[in-house]
């Protein structure tokens, strides 16, 4: 009685002709949005398994820009020493999203075409100015910057690009949800700057789960830039952060606890940059 | 003593981890049919039509039912014995439905799959009737139960509990101090892992056999004999292999259904809920809102206690109208006051109904009187531990309520053990801090009963008879949920007839051959089964030596049984060879029947400390260390009751910080309605833990001993809560401590 046919392509040009096909494609890679129990399958067409084409798996930092294949799990990611030298941020994020199951089937494109406000990996790709390629519904290969992808589009994505002058090696991420580890989002923050002498030249901050998709938090990382971070600048910097939170979801019920949770993360996020405990006596003044 | 106070390993533990079990959904089974079942989405509407023609059309769909061809018998889910007086307001599918997840209609078919397709072709079309979505809502909805037909009305409270003991006006005229603290406590989820399934079958004789992960058979075959309005002695019910319950499982919700199912169309019928509709369409832990006043002398003695409690039990009764007074229970057997007024009341609201979870009332109304405890201490400068030495109950009080003898009652020394081990009085004094993170510790005590006495059918039935095979087999109505109660079990009839665990088989309940017994609940199994178990094999022992006396030669006194053997100083016969020796003689093997009937219901008791870190900026606490004593009598298996302790503690952490189903106000759908939105505590949110046992015999418990099951999740919320308060200086009082409710109460 099913209508739905599975096919598993194993290289570019099949999937290319099945994406050419009369039948309503629908994608699946790790399967960890689309298989939960509380969403209901789809029930004709074409589930095409993303995760038998090499094309779309590992990790190049070797050359000047990074490469990803879409269909890399979280759990690649998490454990990738080049990327970890190059871009920590997006480990960092990678290594919080789910459990260890979870990090273990769901993939990188997956994140971004699932496009949920929370997540994980969405704000260190977007500070790092990812582009994606990707291939049209009519099977034409193209490449559009990860601002200008829109979920449903129909583009099947295959590696994600993080240019040379996107990313830097001072990056991090933090979260906070409502537990510790196994937890969506409530918030999510990525931070690139780069560290000099106690201070973070051209800070970029992107904030997640603040909207419907991340943003970019120019005023707050504008108070950082070429400042020597002192209390009185941390101070600044979480006074801008509420704001931030004020501009994005005033009148909501969540917003007096982000304006204020937003402070904690800012903290954390600062530490996490410049690799020390959000204890350190750095941050006892700020309060 | 060979095996009590051992760690043994549960008896079907390799079975479980190696996959052997076979849970109720697990066997296939040739012609099986899947029922799957359509929900109100509204709150309360009258169901006026219900169009099945595309559904029947479906391939393999082999019928529909609803309210207009379903028997409309009133039940109520709650019941554990035939005739049991409660207020009989669930139907099947009813005409008028009540809650966001109440039964509408029911698609039998060939598969799963294709059930819940043809529900999803089910035209229906309602009256949306007005709703009562908080209790606030409801009190104002008064009125009688029943109206002039006997017919269940909409009407509140649905049940009263009153206590008026001692000169309240007096105590309060008296008092040093007084204080006023309101609590809330939310509705939460079970979260049993197996998700609610049944399976149901015609047998012969016109019987209908039920299969069910349940905490009774005679529950099961009572609570389905009045819905279907047949005699109870039709059904044949068994229990299966358990996938968690927590008290979720208590009632039959699915069971009539199935079994009426398996009657229209002599199939086998299963009925399993998704994770959603176990959320959303079972039952939940009943959410309050309690005040209670306190007043304190100058030395810390409590004068007098006024207590205003109410209870949100959804949309049906079940066992809602027993809450006001097991609260009360509970709450007069911790402290000795001299004067105490409370008034607990139970209402209806159309949101999904409560029923049992673990504790049963317990962690309600321990946290509304621990909380309201620690802030009268905090105002009045009393240290809480010694505030609670003061006035806990000793060895042998009498309860004011049911005037009950708490027992071998041991809180003083959970308080006294518990504080020392712990290092509460310098924990107690250090400053929480000044920076971002702050600590605090905070400890609650709590009591719990064991079993259902003075209820009038507070009995077990235990038989143990020697096998062919020499082995000795345990005939009870028997219903381990997980927690190990038949390992214990097995322990206490070992234990005393000198053998090995390996040696004594556990045989799962069935109403055709297990005499009454009223399940698992109430924390009965060890204090009264296991006193029950212990009679018979006693009684076996005896029987067992008198019939070895004769193949031995010996006189019965001489002979003692030992590693499956009976032996005297200078003979012996293996349990074994006795039995083909009885069988060559044509003798009937021994065998014993021993009821024990409860005569006490003696008080376990605890006391948990906490250490919590809190971080004032995003509002989240980290629980840091942990240490619970417990009043245990006589641990049986201490592995085991370490387990609960554990396992309590999860669930009570929860309690405190996370969980809550959250009944929308405006819709009444609830927000926590899968493990994606519902969070529990998980693994890293876990403190290290320690645990006290107080090993103190009950004089009429097995051995000793008194039960741990409910009690170790009883005083954990408070505890939490007050260790929150201590470090923040905050006086919050609504659970669960979100952290919006945390940065709120910084904030004011």
């Amino acid at each position: 009685m099913t209508l739905l046919n599975v096919c598993r392509p194993t290289s570019l040009a099949e999937l290319v002709a099945v994406l050419r096909g009369a039948d309503p494609v629908h994608l699946i890679a790790g399967g960890t949005d689309l298989l939960v129990g509380s969403r209901a399958l789809p029930d004709a067409g074409r589930l095409v398994d993303l995760t038998a084409l090499p094309a779309l798996r590992g990790i190049d930092t070797t050359g000047p820009d990074i490469r990803i294949g879409a269909a890399t799990t979280d759990a690649e990611i998490e454990r990738h020493a080049g990327l970890a030298l190059r871009y920590p941020a997006l480990v960092q994020a990678a290594a919080e999203c789910g459990s260890v199951q979870i990090r273990n089937r769901a993939t990188l494109a997956g994140n971004i075409a699932n496009a949920a406000a929370a997540a994980d990996l969405i704000p260190p790709l977007l500070l790092a100015g990812a582009r994606i390629a990707g291939l049209t519904q009519g099977g034409a290969e193209c490449e559009i910057s990860l601002q200008d992808y829109q979920a449903g589009s129909g583009m099947l994505i295959t590696t994600v690009i993080l240019p040379a002058e996107g990313f830097d090696p001072d990056s991090a991420f933090v979260k906070l949800g409502p537990r510790r580890d196994l937890t969506i989002a409530r918030l999510n923050l990525a931070v690139t700057a780069q560290v000099q002498d106690w201070r973070l030249l051209e800070p970029r901050i992107v904030a997640g789960a603040l909207a419907p998709r991340a943003i970019p938090l120019l005023r707050a990382a504008s108070v950082l830039d070429a400042q020597t971070l002192t209390a009185d600048l941390l101070r600044a910097f979480l006074d801008a952060l509420s704001a931030e939170v004020d501009a994005a979801i005033a009148g909501r019920a969540s917003h007096g606890w982000k304006r204020q949770a937003i402070r904690g993360l800012g903290i954390d996020l600062i530490a996490r940059l410049l690799k020390l405990s959000n204890r350190d006596p750095l941050f006892d003044g700020v309060m | 003593m060979g095996q009590v106070g051992k760690r043994l390993a549960l008896i079907d533990g390799v079975e479980k981890v190696t996959g052997q079990v076979r849970f109720a959904a697990d066997d296939a089974v040739a012609g099986l049919a899947h029922a799957a079942l359509l929900f109100s989405p509204h709150p309360h509407a009258r169901v006026l039509s219900l169009d099945a023609g595309k559904a029947l059309a479906m391939a393999g769909v082999i019928g529909v039912w609803w309210h207009q061809t379903t028997p409309q018998n009133g039940y109520n889910s709650a019941i554990w014995l035939a005739g049991q007086q409660l207020l009989a307001d669930e139907r099947m599918f009813p005409a008028v439905v009540r809650h966001v997840g109440d039964r509408v209609a029911v698609v039998l078919a060939d598969t799963e799959a294709t059930a819940r397709a043809a529900v999803g072709l089910l035209e229906v079309t309602y009256d949306v009737l007005p709703a009562i979505l908080s209790p606030e809502g409801a009190q104002a909805h008064a009125g009688p139960t029943v109206d002039a037909d006997r017919q269940p009305t909409y009407l509140n409270p649905v049940a009263k509990a009153a206590l008026d003991h001692g000169d309240v006006a007096a105590a309060f005229a008296l008092a040093s101090h007084i204080s006023e603290t309101h609590v809330t406590t939310p509705r939460s989820h079970h979260c049993a892992i197996e998700t609610h399934v049944c399976r149901a079958w015609p047998e012969a004789n016109d019987r209908i056999a039920i299969h069910s992960p349940c905490q009774s058979v005679f529950a099961v075959q009572a609570v389905v004999a009045q819905a279907l309005g047949i005699a109870a002695d039709r059904l044949h019910v068994t229990k299966s292999p358990i996938g968690g319950s927590f008290g979720g499982k208590a009632e039959p919700i699915l069971d009539p259904i199935c079994a009426f199912l398996a009657m229209q169309t002599g199939r086998v019928v299963q009925l399993q809920l998704s994770r959603h509709e176990t959320f959303t369409a079972t039952r939940t832990r009943s959410a309050t809102e309690g005040r209670m006043r306190i007043a304190l002398a100058t030395d810390g003695r409590i004068l007098g206690r006024d207590v205003e409690v109410t209870v949100d039990i959804g949309a049906y009764c079940t066992g809602g109208a027993y809450l006001p007074g097991s609260m009360l229970q509970r709450m007069v057997r911790l402290y000795d006051v001299p004067a105490e007024r409370y008034r607990g009341r139970a209402v209806y609201t159309n949101t999904l109904p409560t029923g049992a979870f673990r504790g049963y009332g317990s962690p309600q109304i321990h946290a509304l009187g621990e909380i309201a405890l620690d802030l009268a201490a905090r105002d009045a400068g009393f240290d809480p531990v010694a505030l609670r030495l003061r006035n806990i109950v000793g060895p042998a009080a009498i309860d004011p309520w049911q005037g009950l003898n708490l027992g071998n009652a041991r809180g003083a020394d959970c308080l006294r053990r518990g504080a020392k081990a712990f290092g509460w009085e310098t924990r107690a004094r250090l400053a929480p801090g000044t920076g971002r993170f702050r600590r605090g510790v905070g400890m609650a005590a709590a009591t719990h009963i064991n079993g259902c006495f003075p209820g009038d059918d507070e009995s077990t039935t235990a038989t143990l008879g020697l096998q062919a095979d020499g082995g000795i087999v345990l005939n009870c109505a028997l219903h381990d949920l997980g927690c190990g109660s038949d390992t214990t079990l097995a322990q206490i009839a070992a234990e005393v007839l000198g053998l090995g665990l390996q040696n004594i088989r556990v045989t799962p309940a069935d109403t055709d051959t297990c005499t009454y017994d009223l399940g698992t609940r109430a924390s009965r199994m060890t204090y009264i089964v296991g006193e029950a178990v212990r009679k018979a094999a006693l009684a076996l022992d005896q029987a067992i030596r008198d019939a070895a006396a004769l193949a031995l030669n010996a006189a019965p006194q001489d002979l003692t049984l030992q590693q499956a053997c009976v032996q005297s100083a200078r003979t012996r016969i293996s349990l074994a060879d006795l039995a083909t020796w009885l069988a060559a003689r044509n003798t009937a093997l021994p065998i014993a029947t021993q009821t024990h009937r409860a005569t006490a219901n003696p008080g376990s008791f605890a006391v948990h400390f906490a250490e919590v870190e809190v971080d004032t900026l995003t509002g989240r606490v980290q629980v840091t260390d942990y240490l619970a004593a417990h009043d245990i009598g006589r641990a049986i298996n201490p592995m085991l009751v370490e387990g609960q302790i554990h396992g309590g503690i999860q669930i009570g952490l929860g309690y405190a910080l996370y969980e809550d189903v959250a009944v929308d106000p405006g819709t009444g759908r609830l927000r926590g309605d899968s493990f994606a939105r519902y969070t529990l505590a998980n693994a890293p949110e876990m403190s290290p833990i320690r645990t006290l046992l107080v090993e103190k015999a009950e004089p009429t418990g097995p051995f000793g001993a008194k039960a741990v099951g409910e009690i170790a999740t009883v005083p954990v919320a408070p505890a939490l809560v007050n260790a929150v308060n201590a470090a923040l200086g905050t006086r919050l009082t609504d659970l669960p401590l979100l952290p919006e409710r945390i940065i709120l109460a910084l904030q004011n």
